[in-house]
């Protein structure tokens, strides 16, 4: 059974002007032990999807979903919400996320305490032990330092480390890497692996970059205007990808194209929240766009690995 | 081969010490020297810290240079100063990393564009409107854009105004500081290819600060790495990316693992 099964998931904000679609429908499953993209641009949904997995929905959106389970269990029904205690999040901005005025230890204790009841000094050996699990080389260190002590990327690792001390099983990735020099992200990423491969831990990685898709994610799914539109192995989708909308995502990255010739871009914008959608979101920017695409859901298709969701068979092809 | 446009020498930026007792601190920029010849792109990569910023804003006359000289189109620029100063300040035209942060919430599109022009009185008053909406339709949007505010556009239309801002004064050097990294890849794409057309059509020079070194490659002819303030790569950027001497510049070719990388 797979960790996370979510299908059908939509996220509805209703305001008087309409209802604000933040995720059509998304499908999403990750088996444990791997880490699985969530691919998308600016407001395609991924980051409200990490937060509905967290039980963080703002007020007044709706959730609605044919399946949202996280290991077996229908986190729709679910009273209490699994954060912090099976998932944990790690944001991209790891400044904003630790605490200014408080040392690294004490914020480390302030998770162990309220996960464990482990008395204070078998406490404190936990956190030097989860912070050396990071990479960081002097943890006694880090633990009485401030957070602005802290270089961008130890930070991260605090931060990754306060994760860990939660007992989660499951990482929420948002951008992780964003606010960090190449050379930092490519550590916390290659950390992650090593976290997934040691502890066993299972990570959703949303990004937009695919660069640390590739580098880093077992599996991966494009997102488009709150649709799940193509998943698989990274290898596989980066490069056969079957979907019209991963394709130009693809040629429109700067090493696609010589230099000195054009990058193929999307013509047009991504559809407006407020706006219903017959018919295949991405077609009105698609250039391979077909009658039917604009007035039938796209076809679903699947073979052992991957999925997708368009009216032609196979477009690459 | 022609006299370059910018020509840096030994440039070296120190910001000043933190406290009467504190030791002076290490420069931000150390002798970094380099050349731009005119229409080409040079591109400038390196970590948060490792002194592009800095560099800019000495080339831009914002922080005080402590030694070393800045030679824009043959002249002294570093010894400009006053009105003369000013009037040449258009010379350089500039796009910013963040163009929600760069572009004035309370001004109108056309007030944006427009206010370099009447800052260099180059434009007649009544011209002022016209001459905005030209360079804004040669930076692909239309005219009817003039009369909104910056929040109402998208993050790939703003980068456009602040393109069409930078162009106002016909600049000579177009500096710009990771204009691409605030956007999606498929904006990003929209305006590395403007970026091709206004080199094109305007016979720019550009300098490009990024730490993508993708998109570099892309756009920039010859390529500066910069460490801890100075140089360490420098050269065509074809040679440099496909064959970097440095194991920091292969770091830098991003999070690819070793198999991916060319």
């Amino acid at each position: 059974m797979p960790l996370i099964e979510i299908s059908g998931l939509s996220i509805t904000l209703v305001t008087p002007r309409g209802n604000v679609h933040a995720v059509r429908s998304l499908d999403l499953e990750i088996r444990r032990g791997t880490i699985h993209g969530l691919i998308g641009e600016s407001g395609c949904g991924k980051t409200i999807t990490g937060m509905a997995l967290l039980g963080l929905l703002p007020q007044g959106f709706r959730l609605a979903a044919k399946s949202f389970r996280f290991d077996g269990l229908e986190l729709c029904d679910l009273a209490v919400s699994l954060r912090g205690r099976r998932i944990a999040m790690i944001s991209q901005d790891p400044a904003a996320a630790l605490n200014p005025v408080l040392s690294v230890g004490r914020q480390m204790d302030d998770v162990l305490r309220s996960h464990g009841g482990l008395p204070r000094h078998q406490r404190r050996a936990q956190a030097l032990e989860l912070l050396a699990a990071t990479g960081l080389p002097d943890p006694l260190r880090v633990m009485q330092s401030f957070p602005h002590q802290l270089s961008g990327g130890m930070q991260q690792r605090v931060v990754i480390a306060q994760a860990l001390a939660t007992g989660a099983e499951f990482l929420i990735a948002d951008e992780p890497t964003t606010a960090l020099d190449v050379t930092v992200g490519a550590q916390v990423l290659a950390l992650l692996q090593r976290l997934v491969t040691e502890r066993g831990l299972t990570v959703l990685m949303i990004t937009h970059d695919m660069d640390v898709v590739a580098s880093c994610c077992d599996t991966a799914s494009v997102l488009y205007a709150g649709h799940t539109v193509e998943t698989g192995p990274v290898k596989d989708l980066l490069a056969r990808p079957h979907h019209p909308y991963t394709q130009a995502l693809l040629a429109a990255l700067p090493d696609a194209a010589p230099k000195g010739q054009r990058l193929t871009t999307i013509e047009g914008q991504i559809p407006p929240p407020l706006e219903e959608i017959t018919g295949c979101a991405f077609a009105p920017r698609c250039p391979k766009a077909m009658t039917v695409c604009r007035t039938e859901s796209p076809l679903h298709h699947t073979t052992s690995s991957r999925s997708w969701s368009c009216h032609l068979e196979q477009t690459n092809v | 081969m022609s006299e370059p446009l910018l020509n840096v020498k030994d440039l070296v930026v120190r910001y000043p010490r933190r406290g009467l007792f504190a030791a002076p601190p290490a420069p931000a920029v150390n002798a970094v020297s380099f050349s731009v010849n005119p229409g080409q792109t040079l591109g400038i990569v390196g970590e948060s810290g490792s002194g592009k910023s800095s560099l800019l804003r000495a080339i831009l006359r914002l922080v005080p240079v402590e030694s070393g000289t800045v030679q824009l189109a043959g002249n002294d620029w570093l010894n400009v100063s006053g009105a003369e100063l000013q009037a040449q300040r258009g010379d350089i035209g500039v796009v910013a990393q963040n163009p929600y942060l760069s572009l004035s919430p309370r001004l109108t599109i056309a007030e944006i564009i427009a206010e370099p022009m009447q800052a260099q009185a180059t434009v007649k008053r009544s011209q002022l409107r016209d001459r905005a909406a030209e360079i804004l339709g040669q930076c692909g949007l239309p005219a009817d854009f003039l009369t909104r505010k910056a929040r109402e556009l998208s993050g790939g239309q703003a980068q456009r105004v602040a393109f069409a801002r930078a162009l106002a004064t016909n600049p000579k050097l177009l500096i710009l500081d990771e204009p691409t990294s605030a956007l999606d890849v498929s904006v990003q794409a929209q305006i590395l290819n403007l970026l091709a057309d206004l080199r094109v059509k305007f016979g720019l020079t550009m300098v490009f600060v990024t730490h993508n070194l993708k998109v570099v490659r892309h756009v920039s002819d010859t390529l500066l790495v910069m460490r801890q303030g100075a140089v360490i790569e420098a050269g065509l950027t074809e040679q440099i990316v496909t064959n970097p001497t440095q194991d920091y510049t292969r770091e830098l070719m991003g999070y690819r693992t070793e198999s991916q990388m060319i």
